[in-house]
């Protein structure tokens, strides 16, 4: 494992996509780190379950590359797939089996995972009450729990989920946040993970790449709350806005309609506060405007959600 | 690479695990059952004699074995296509195997249920019209006056022939359409279609007509003296009819083969 350290998990390399005439996915390249939560993030038709579906040899490339642990999932598509578990868009399973035999039916794919791993999977995924019930009876949540574990059952290097969070209610999303987290720190597990909803990218993940009409346009680090000392800007909703701006001055605060736009850190927050409520200015609230992933994404898909 | 054997136990498992299964292997056994009960209950003798074993034993086997192929077809159109709606197969194909074993797991499968069917079939047919009308080992059938046994025997290797021919071509259709209905809709109308589409076919006089499928699949005629609507000058044969059906089952297999490898898998 030691040698892996350092290599990424997957590589893609120029990944393009051609149908017919059209180009679906363009010059993708892309590395997914060690133990990382990786965040694909783009406006429905930019091409995420497309990728995946060549990452996970489900579709040939047009051109390009795609290597997981150093094999080429072209030409060593068993040595490559071995360190993967994905869920292609739906978490599809057989109905007429009890979620029980379906994990048994993908346990006998995989050398050496035995029902001790079986029964470890399905307590990790909190499936173990209904585990012999059959998925026909299963609400989505289940199944998509159910989906996870059949993914995960051999311990991939790489889990591929594809929006993994459509159709959860929030309780059922938090709860994969969850247990991803802890995939990744339990079992040094990287996750690769596609949504077109950026706020659960930006809770879920390490760094996020954007992509947009098959382009790969840009990869950020996501900053975790709790952890962020930096500036960054704030709006003070206030009653006597151009006012307020004046009194500011100093900070380069810029007036807005009723608000005013400054940069601050968390300390500066609050003296910035007592400043205005002593200069006799309501303050209404107090919004941070992270220069957040929204701004981003809204910027380079131009608001649009269908490309 | 390691065990084959559990992608045939999971595919096993996916047919067997479904009632439908279970109703079909119920229907067989009640057909053969339900043919010796009238034979029975309405010998058809002057003076109210039980007909021979072999009387009802044919009656069923003819029903049997059509029954027994279309079971396997819809099995056959189900188990490529059945993966595809449902979306299972994208969850199938991301497992360390490559497409032509997963493909070949499903293809052994469906020919070991056809076997098991089939045996099944021939076993409790036998058993129950010996059970009714005892046992008649002097009957003798076909040109060569085979004791009956032995020439039932045959008749069934040959119609199960019949039957690989058919279920493949359902197979086939199933990967390459991936639609189940269709490939029982289509392998279903060549069945019975098919013989009737003989029967025109042995009214024109082209020298391909010997070389279309239909012709070919009478296997069991040969048993009874040569195929029933072969002229003589077509000259057939049964090894004729065999190499045929060997090359159409060749070009079968490599078109299913072909396309399930190469395709992109976009459900
Ligand atoms: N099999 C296909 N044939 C032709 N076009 C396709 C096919 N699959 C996807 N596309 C097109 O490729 C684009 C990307 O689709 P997709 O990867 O499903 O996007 P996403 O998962 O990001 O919503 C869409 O414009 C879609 O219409
Ligand atoms: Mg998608």
């Amino acid at each position: 494992m030691q040698q892996h350290m350092d290599e990424p998990v997957v590589r893609l390399q120029g990944v393009t996509k051609r149908i017919g005439r059209r180009t679906i996915i363009d010059k993708l390249t892309l590395d997914v780190p060690q133990g990382e939560v990786f965040g694909f993030l783009g406006p429905n038709g930019s091409g995420k379950t497309t990728t995946i579906r060549m990452m996970v040899g489900l579709m040939k490339l047009t051109e390009g590359e795609i290597i997981v642990r150093g094999h080429r999932i072209s030409s060593q598509f068993e040595q490559a797939i071995k360190h993967v578990g994905a869920i292609v868009e739906n978490p599809e399973m057989y109905k007429y089996l009890s979620g029980y035999d379906n994990l048994l039916h993908y346990a006998r794919m995989f050398p050496g995972v035995t029902k001790q791993r079986i029964d470890e999977v399905i307590e990790l995924v909190g499936l173990k009450a209904r585990i012999h019930d059959k998925v026909k009876t299963y609400s989505l949540g289940m199944r998509q729990r159910l989906g996870v574990a059949q993914a995960i059952l051999h311990k991939p290097a790489l889990l591929i989920l594809d929006e993994p969070t459509n159709g959860l209610d929030p309780a059922g999303i938090r709860e994969l946040r969850d247990y991803l987290r802890r995939l990744a720190v339990e079992e040094n597990t990287s996750v690769f993970v596609s949504s077109h909803l950026l706020s659960e990218m930006e809770l879920m993940c390490d760094r996020v790449a954007i992509i947009q009409a098959g382009k790969l346009i840009d990869i950020r680090q996501v900053h975790r709350s709790g952890s962020e000392p930096e500036a960054a800007q704030v709006a003070f909703e206030v009653d006597q806005a151009s006012e307020a701006a004046q009194l500011l001055s100093d900070l380069e605060a810029v007036h807005q309609e009723n608000r005013i736009l400054v940069t601050a850190d968390r300390e500066q927050i609050a003296r910035i506060n007592a400043r205005l409520v002593s200069a006799g200015i309501k303050v209404f609230s107090i919004r941070p405007l992270t220069k957040s992933l929204e701004d981003q994404f809204l910027e380079v898909t131009g608001g649009e959600q269908i490309v | 690479m390691f065990n084959f054997i559990q992608l045939i136990r999971n595919e096993n498992m996916k047919i067997y695990r479904r009632p439908r299964t279970w109703v079909m292997l119920f229907i067989l056994i009640a057909i053969s059952l339900a043919v010796s009960i009238m034979a029975y209950a309405f010998p058809d003798g002057a003076n109210g004699e039980l007909p021979s074993m072999w009387l009802p034993f044919q009656i069923s086997t003819m029903l049997g074995i059509n029954i027994v192929t279309i079971f396997a077809v819809v099995i056959a159109a189900e188990t490529v296509a059945g993966e595809f709606s449902s979306g299972t197969i994208k969850l199938l194909l991301i497992r360390p195997w490559s497409r032509s074993k997963i493909l070949l797991s499903k293809y052994l499968t469906l020919l070991l249920f056809a076997v098991l069917f089939m045996a099944l079939f021939l076993v409790w047919n036998f058993a129950v019209n010996w059970l009714f009308f005892g046992a008649d080992t002097a009957a003798v059938r076909g040109i060569d006056q085979l004791p009956a046994l032995n020439f039932f025997l045959q008749y069934y290797g040959y119609e199960f022939i019949s039957l690989v021919m058919v279920v493949t071509l359902s197979f086939l259709v199933s990967t390459v359409f991936r639609s189940g209905s269709f490939a029982i809709g289509l392998s279903i109308f060549l069945l019975f279609g098919g013989q009737l589409l003989t029967g025109i076919l042995s009214l024109m006089n082209y020298p391909w007509v010997k070389y279309v499928i239909f012709m070919n699949l009478r296997l069991s005629d040969y048993l009874n003296g040569g195929n029933m609507f072969a002229r003589a000058e077509q000259e057939m044969t049964l090894g004729f009819s065999l190499s045929v059906l060997a090359v159409y089952y060749v070009i079968f297999i490599a078109i299913t083969w072909y396309i399930f490898k190469k395709r992109d898998v976009a459900t």
